[in-house]
């Protein structure tokens, strides 16, 4: 059998710095290094590779460091964090002529600390946003109206750390990386819950952490924690929430220096309210740092990316063993 | 859909051994200049992943600048795990395939269904087990239709020196469908197994390998030779042929290639008789072989025997006659040699000499058939085969390929080896498709391949290979509609995996939404229909499509949003009085109907409508009767409990020109006072922080408090 068939879809222009696909994998948005963002279509496996944006237009005077598509449930959107901490959220409208343009419709002005990851989730009466900041704060924001992306309110703000007493502290983040727990609780109204790690220089903010939103009291109450004792202090380059389609657990992903850490959780908060968590496998592979994870819709294979060069994919055998399935060579890698 | 086949390893097989082979690396073909400053990747729908390069940022030296860096990066979309099946088919035979089968699979678990529901137990019974069988017999048979008839020659008139069939290329996972179902479903032919792999051989013998020898490969060159050979007969290939066909038990064709031979030719000036004689003796005896099988397909030769005993008695008859002929005097009187070196040589084999057997033969595989048609005809347990294959894999050692790998893990009785094996060589809709078979006459198979195992995340065997096949269709816009039959049947995790298909599904197209919500209402997923109803209208709304974006939720009871759009109609029109805004909103109105929104609002609006529609009357027509009816209706607006109290200053101002009608008072003094009342009520309101004065001055204020006193005035002159 061939392993696998590859199609350019894309040429992107030059400039470009960072990217994004949406949920249906159809669009692709790349921010550039002048501060615009061109969004390329890839409608179906036929279609040629996209050679210009099917839209462009300037976001900030200063690059661009991130772009992250909204879920479907908002229309069309994207959020853009730039090199100098703006944030900014972007929709495509239709206008009385029919004109199709993106207009801003949120604007989050620079402050000292950069957003370093930005992830949103739909619920079923809302949409929250997480934004983890370069001096260790996580602030979640709730979209006030489910029409309009203009309005978003600040509902937390916290750190994330398991001891409240060394809290609000300042600190240095390289990187942060947010992973909101999908589908099923979408579907079923189960608490909102998200896992988030830090690169930082506090050994207590980096390693991933479970936060599960607790309605009763309005609060976001930390119900588990992805690392052994020994690695509390290792910096998380990146986490992913396997998508669980029916799993009497959860699977997540976390890069340290360490490799790739598969971690089995509980379903339900034990009587302490913490989930049991269990490490079932470490993967190494990666030549360096970890840039990526991300897995596939069935929750069955992850896919990770780093400054190897490579594209790698693990599975679990039928024996429950996780294993690097097969690997994608891209090339080197500026250092 | 699906690639180029290779023997490479597959991405997505779920192997049992996993780690032991060293990892499959491919290059990525971006065609960028390194080094790269970034790699992003993102999975899509099912085993695509889309892998964005970004090249190094652009030089600042002119001079430097090539072509490439125009290119800031390349999005290169990947397919993991190959082709939905293996692939010396076109696309369109695949497609087909994929679309048909989906119809054999539903109606055999819409079988299962039903029978379960007529059975007490959790388990079959014996009636029910019979059934299944049957039942699954018919979807094998109609698979195997479906992946392609045998092959048959072109025309019945034949060329008189073609001996090998001619027509469609033989199919790997055809042949691999119905070596499953000899084994496996075809349980009343279990007594006929070394015919069936006879047959089965001469349909497939050119898939056992492509780069070792095999008997078909050895009969294409002997059929590209003959129309130079002048005399066939005194080429060893044609005796070679003979031999090795003979071997493998295809008997037409070695009656065919022995009548080629030159004593049949009737120009000739040797005397041949007797060798003619003797090829013709080998014919009748090849012709005359007791065959252990029910019956045989037209023109095929051989005397058929049903029970073991006639057999074995026919056996001994044949061989008495073939030891007769080896025996035989006339020998001495055939001067060609090779004929007669040639014909012997078949004698031995048609007697089973172990020897020749294996010197005739090219491959393990031809090897072990031979030993079953001539040495040991009688043999059916799996056991004696399996140890048969391992000597004669001892003997002809071969690579195994995907077939010959199936064969061997069919005959160790190892059901998740022969998957694991389909998996890597047949791709995914083979195993998706042969769970059924494997289980269908084994209670140990059906218990292996359906028990949840808790390292598989709850799952089965059989359901993970099933999911392995639905991510496979999922990866493809043209095949995912598939996708949902098999899932449904998955009851541990189908459920899950189609409800992410069905919302990854594009919604920016009508037609696209109306086909994911049928497949949502197949399978009684009304949340997810209305999740996708959300998402449609948030598109269509944004997108300037406001009528559709409403009806989309309406339709899926979205309240929430509704009673947003109802709040913003509400807000728009108060703050915008003029009648070109109106009518831009008239047609939502409409559209949400009146029971939308805050308690009893919009049906405020539609009222407010009708009002302003009556005013315009008034301003066409002036008649007194129009302004009476504009009155009444103000007053029902202004006694309503509903009507937001900013909109009471708008509602007077708008009425001016009722409460200053020349011809008389159209408002009584009761009615008046209790507009005058609400006056007195938004003039002390409007202290208060919260109140909206919206665009009206203060001016508007007094001009209405003017007609009002104006009105009153006259109404108590009327009225008393």
């Amino acid at each position: 059998m061939e392993a696998q068939q590859q199609r350019v879809v894309a040429a992107l222009e030059k400039d470009a710095a960072c990217c994004g696909w949406n949920f249906c994998g159809q669009r692709l948005a790349v921010g550039s290094f002048d501060g615009t963002v061109s969004v390329y279509d890839s409608h179906d496996s036929s279609s040629a590779a996209a050679s210009s944006p099917s839209h462009k237009w300037k976001v900030h005077t200063n690059g661009i460091s991130n772009v992250v598509w909204l879920p479907p449930e908002a229309g069309d959107a994207i959020a853009c964090v730039c090199v100098d901490g703006t944030f900014s959220i972007w929709e495509e409208v239709g206008e009385d002529n029919q004109t199709i343009v993106w207009r801003r419709c949120f604007l989050l002005e620079s402050t000292s600390c950069g957003i370093l990851d930005v992830k949103f989730r739909v619920f079923s009466e809302s949409m929250k946003m997480i934004t983890a900041y370069s001096d260790g704060h996580v602030k979640i924001f709730e979209l006030v109206d489910a029409l309009d992306l203009d309005k978003w309110q600040l509902q937390s703000d916290f750190q994330n750390m398991v001891d409240p007493v060394s809290r609000f502290g300042n600190y240095d983040c390289f990187s942060a990386s947010i992973a909101w727990k999908q589908w099923e609780a979408q579907l079923q109204r189960a608490p909102a819950s998200f896992v988030l790690g830090f690169n930082s220089d506090s050994p207590q903010l980096n390693s991933s952490k479970i936060w599960e939103f607790d309605e009763a009291h309005h609060r976001w109450i930390m119900v588990g924690e992805l690392a052994l004792p020994e690695e509390k202090g290792d910096g998380v380059n990146a986490v992913a929430w396997a998508p669980n389609i029916g799993r009497p657990y959860e699977i997540i992903a976390v890069a340290s220096c360490k490799g790739i850490a598969i971690w089995h959780v509980g379903l339900n908060p034990g009587p302490d309210g913490r989930l049991s968590t269990k490490k079932v496998a470490l993967l190494s592979g990666h030549d360096g740092e970890v840039w990526q994870l991300d897995w596939d819709m069935s929750g069955m294979t992850l896919a990770s990316t780093g400054d190897d060069g490579m594209v790698r994919l693990w599975q679990c055998n039928l024996n429950g063993v996780w294993h690097e399935q097969a690997a994608l060579d891209c090339g080197t890698v500026q250092t | 859909m699906p690639g180029i086949p290779s023997d490479s390893a597959s991405l997505i097989p779920f192997s049992l051994e996993g780690s032991s082979q060293p990892t499959p690396i491919y290059p990525l073909q971006h065609g960028l200049r390194s080094p790269l400053r970034r790699i992003h990747i993102s999975w899509s729908c099912g085993n695509l992943l889309h892998v964005t390069c970004l090249g190094s940022p652009p030089e600042h030296d002119e001079e430097m600048v090539g072509e490439n860096d125009e290119i800031g990066g390349k999005a290169v979309e990947v397919t993991l795990g190959g082709a939905i099946l293996e692939g010396n088919i076109g696309e369109d035979k695949r497609r087909r395939i994929a679309y048909e089968s989906v119809k054999s699979f539903a109606f055999l678990h819409d079988k299962k269904i039903s029978l379960a529901k007529m059975e007490t137990g959790d388990n079959l019974s014996a009636p029910a087990l019979t059934y299944w069988g049957q039942y699954t017999l018919e979807y094998s048979k109609s698979i195997r239709e479906l992946l392609g008839i045998a092959r048959l020659p072109r025309s019945l008139i034949e060329a008189p020196k073609t001996f090998l069939k001619e027509g469609e290329q033989p199919f790997g996972t055809k042949a691999a469908w119905e070596l499953m179902e000899i084994f496996y479903v075809d349980m009343q032919m279990l007594s006929w197994l070394p015919e069936r792999l006879v047959d089965w051989l001469e349909e497939y013998d050119s898939l056992l390998s492509k780069t070792e020898s095999t008997v078909h490969a050895e009969l294409e060159n002997l059929q590209r030779k003959l129309t130079s050979l002048q005399v066939i007969e005194n080429e060893p290939d044609y005796w070679n042929g003979l031999a090795a066909t003979l071997a493998v038990g295809w008997l037409d064709m070695v009656v065919k290639l022995l009548r080629l031979h030159g004593s049949y030719d009737p120009d000739q000036f040797d005397k041949r008789e007797t060798e003619n004689g003797l090829v013709e003796a080998v014919v009748l005896l090849v012709s005359e072989m007791p065959r252990m099988r029910p019956d045989l397909p037209n023109r095929k030769l051989g005397i058929c025997y049903q029970t073991k005993h006639d057999y074995i008695k026919g056996l001994e008859k044949w061989r008495g006659k073939v030891s007769g002929l080896e025996a035989s005097p006339f020998w001495v009187h055939c001067s060609h040699h090779k004929t007669r070196d040639g014909l012997i040589n078949l004698l031995h084999i048609l007697l089973g000499d172990a020897k020749h057997i294996a010197d005739a033969t090219c491959h393990w595989l031809e090897l072990f058939i031979s030993h079953l048609l001539y040495i040991r005809p009688l043999t059916n347990g799996l056991e004696g085969m399996s140890n048969l294959a391992e000597k004669c894999m001892h003997l002809k050692p071969s690579a195994n390929n995907g077939l010959t790998g199936l064969l061997v893990g069919i005959l160790s009785e190892n059901p998740e080896i022969v998957l694991a094996d389909c998996l890597k060589a047949f791709g995914p809709w083979i195993v998706a498709h042969a769970v059924d078979l494997l289980t269908a006459n084994s209670e140990y198979t059906d218990e292996l391949l359906n028990e949840e195992r808790y390292q598989l995340g709850g799952a089965s065997i059989g359901e993970l290979y099933m999911l392995v096949y639905t991510q496979a269709l999922a990866s493809h816009p043209l095949t995912w509609q598939v996708a949902p039959a098999y899932l449904s049947t998955c009851l541990n995790q189908g459920r899950g995996l189609l409800e992410i298909l069905l919302l990854k599904q594009p919604v920016q197209n009508y037609r696209t939404v109306l086909k994911t919500l049928e497949i949502c209402h197949l399978y009684e997923l009304a949340n997810i229909s209305t999740h996708i109803m959300k998402m449609a209208g948030m598109y269509q709304w944004k997108h300037g499509h406001k009528g559709l974006g409403i009806y989309w939720f309406q339709q899926s009871r979205d309240k929430t949003r509704l009673s947003q759009i109802a709040h913003k109609l509400f807000d728009n029109i108060s703050k915008s009085f003029s009648d070109d805004s109106f009518k831009q909103w008239e047609g939502l109105m409409e559209l949400l109907g009146s029971d939308v929104g805050i308690a009893g609002g919009l049906e405020f609006l539609h009222k407010y409508r009708d009002f302003k529609k009556s005013l315009q009357q008034v301003g066409h027509g002036r008649t007194t009767e129009a302004g009476k009816k504009s009155t009444e209706l103000l007053v029902q607006l202004m006694r309503n409990p509903s009507t937001p109290q900013r909109f009471w200053l708008p509602l007077l101002h708008d009425s001016v020109k009722l409460l200053e009608w020349t011809s008389g008072p159209l408002l009584g003094v009761s009615e008046t006072n209790l507009l005058l009342g609400k006056l007195q009520e938004l003039s002390m309101a409007k202290s208060r922080p919260d109140f909206y004065g919206g665009e009206l001055t203060a001016n508007a204020l007094a001009a209405v408090r003017l007609a009002l006193a104006k009105n009153l005035g006259r109404a108590i002159l009327e009225e008393s």
